[in-house]
């Protein structure tokens, strides 16, 4: 029903409503990735503020290890209570998709394929020292192996891009 | 503190990434494939206010990033393999670990599955793949 009201004449809260754009989320996430870091203990390591894999990681590893008594490497940061990024980038997506009535279950790929390419990025992720986030991260700090990092991942996204392209146009 | 920090910051970019469709892999691609910037200036923004910030922040006293010392050639070469393969498979799966959790959260099953994979390979990797590596080139580290 409201959809039907709003493609009429969009209410005041369509219009009201501000849209977020990537280069917002951009800015935001370069400011609390940084402050996270600088204020709020989220190191050693440096540049350690916002990283999808390498959070990941602690969380994971932190309990396994808390559960059974394992000694997985876990960052200085992490030792005493994880960090918990990806659980709070699951709740606020989940909170924006119920909210925006944008929820709703899916299956686009095979579950087995997006599995394994699970695995692959978090081995590479963690081989590199961050994932995406975080290799741009060490990049703006002016860490020379984050730079190094940061332009093979440009580089693997580029032959990637041009793989796919190559395989439609065949 | 560092916990409740994360948290509060991956509620924050949860919720904005998923309302933009913040990608940190798809700028490049979008930007080759269909020369679309939107992402692209998104992946920018960061880089840049990252970069703004951190001398931001040690002016006002907090403690600062680096200096950074020059990594050793073993370490370069593993970081370089590791960001390519980063950059190639999320390519091929669709979006960057940060777009998988944000399409998790809103219904995607196979970025459940992908998650599923990605916290599975943590302990892989500490488990298996690293001590492997480790025998394999004694020097590093």
């Amino acid at each position: 029903m409201a959809t039907v009201v709003d493609s009429i004449a969009p209410s005041r809260s369509v219009r009201r409503r501000v849209r977020i754009t990537a280069t917002m989320t951009g800015i935001v996430g370069g400011l609390l990735a940084v402050i996270a870091g600088a204020l709020f203990d989220v190191r050693p390591p440096d540049a350690y503020g916002l990283c999808m894999a390498c959070h990941a990681r602690d969380l994971v590893d932190w309990t396994i290890n808390a559960a059974a008594g394992t000694q997985l490497t876990v960052a200085p940061a992490s030792l005493v209570f994880p960090v918990l990024t990806p659980i709070g980038v699951l709740l606020g997506a989940l909170m924006a998709a119920r909210t925006s009535g944008e929820f709703r279950w899916q299956q686009p790929e095979h579950p087995l394929k997006t599995f394994l390419y699970g695995i692959l990025v978090m081995n590479c992720a963690l081989l590199a020292g961050g994932c995406s986030i975080r290799l741009l991260l060490r990049t703006s700090a002016g860490e020379p192996a984050g730079m190094i990092g940061f332009g093979a991942l440009a580089a693997g996204v580029i032959v990637a891009t041009q793989w796919l392209r190559w395989r439609t146009t065949r | 503190m560092a916990a409740i920090a994360t948290l509060v910051a991956g509620v924050v970019l949860g919720y904005l990434g998923q309302r933009s469709r913040m990608c940190f892999v798809g700028g490049i691609r979008d930007f080759m494939l269909v020369r679309d910037r939107y992402l692209l200036r998104g992946l920018i923004a960061f880089g840049v206010t990252a970069w703004l910030a951190f001398p931001l922040m040690t002016a006002i006293g907090a403690p600062g990033v680096g200096p950074f010392g020059a990594s050793d050639v073993v370490t370069v070469i593993l970081t370089a393999c590791g960001g390519f393969g980063v950059g190639y498979i999320s390519t091929l799966a669709n979006g960057c670990p940060f777009r998988q959790h944000v399409l998790a959260a809103q219904g995607v099953i196979s970025s459940a599955a992908y998650l599923a994979g990605f916290l599975a390979g943590a302990v892989i990797f500490h488990a298996w793949a690293a001590p492997l590596l480790l025998r394999l080139l004694p020097a590093w580290g």
